[in-house]
């Protein structure tokens, strides 16, 4: 193997590289019905809870984030950083980018495991008119505003592929992070069940 | 089939894994012999009825939760957390047996 070809080959790229086309895709029409918004450099992190840290920890991700970690089944925003409630005493922390995250573990030191996850997930945002009829084809959780609104959260599948879904707004607003290495499956779901109400996809700045 | 996890609330079953019986306690390897090993990892009763097991959901919350089903009619009675059930008979003292 030539030397040019391991460097080129070890070069960072997106999780949805090689998936996703910026532009236009299925229904043509003036407004597209879902609009997806790829999370390039993205910041996550696990973070899961020391036996006896509770309240510690609460704490702690108050000062950070400005508000408590959420209950089971919701998610808290502020300035684009939140914290997506993921299983008992875990989270994932959202943040524009990784450097969001610089010390995040340290600072939670003893309280917490904290796991930088910012290359594992792929994470789309979905919003558009048609966003909740499209989701809904394969989300295995009802997203009618009575079971799920803005700040709700819920671990679940689509098209057999474990994922997260949140809820960012009412219009609504939709984030979703899949496995890395599923991220061409669902991205193949995502856009099918997009494409009767035209699809437009978009790169997001960091 | 829908199985009411205590976190998430109602869900798919696709979304669990299914292990089996959570009667048994695991006995302490150093202090017994191996016959009581061989009944803990091989025996299992074959209920037609209600019947305590434990399933993971794994692309949910990803706990470990105690379901009690009926497997004639997959009727499903009570759902808890498996770690919740563990420490409740562990504070019991209770060290073998089903946990109450």
């Amino acid at each position: 193997m030539s030397e040019i070809a391991t460097t080129s080959s070890w070069r960072p790229r997106s999780a949805w590289a090689g998936f996703a086309k910026p532009g236009r895709q299925g229904r043509a029409g003036a407004e597209p019905g879902v609009i997806l918004d790829l999370r390039e450099g993205i910041g996550l992190a696990t973070i899961i809870l020391a036996d006896g840290q509770d309240e510690a920890l609460a704490r702690a991700l108050s000062e950070r984030f400005g508000f408590a970690p959420p209950a089971p089944g919701a998610a808290a925003f502020a300035s684009g950083r939140g914290l997506v409630w993921a299983g008992p005493g875990q989270w994932l922390a959202v943040a524009p980018s990784r450097a969001d995250l610089a010390g995040f573990g340290e600072a939670l030191a003893g309280l917490a495991a904290v796991t930088d996850q910012s290359d594992s997930r792929a994470v789309v945002r979905v919003s558009g008119p048609q966003a909740r009829t499209a989701l809904s084809k394969g989300v295995g959780v009802d997203l009618h505003p009575r079971a799920f609104r803005a700040g709700s959260a819920a671990g679940t599948g689509i098209s057999h592929i474990v994922a997260q879904i949140w809820q960012l707004d009412d219009a609504p607003t939709y984030e979703l992070a899949v496995p890395r290495s599923f991220a061409g499956s669902f991205w193949g779901w995502l856009t099918e069940s997009a494409a009767e109400y035209g699809c437009e996809v978009r790169g997001l700045p960091r | 089939m829908r199985i009411r996890c205590p976190y998430c609330g109602e869900r798919d079953n696709g979304e669990f894994t299914y292990l089996g019986d959570a009667g048994g306690a695991r006995p302490d390897g150093m202090g017994t012999d191996a016959a009581a090993m061989h009944d803990y990892v091989y025996l299992r009763d074959n209920r037609a009825g209600v019947h305590r097991e434990l399933w993971y959901h794994g692309a949910g919350c990803r706990s470990w939760l105690v379901v009690t089903r009926d497997t004639r009619t997959h009727e499903i009675s009570d759902v808890t957390s498996a770690r919740e059930a563990g420490l409740a008979r562990r504070n019991s003292g209770t060290t073998s047996g089903e946990a109450a």
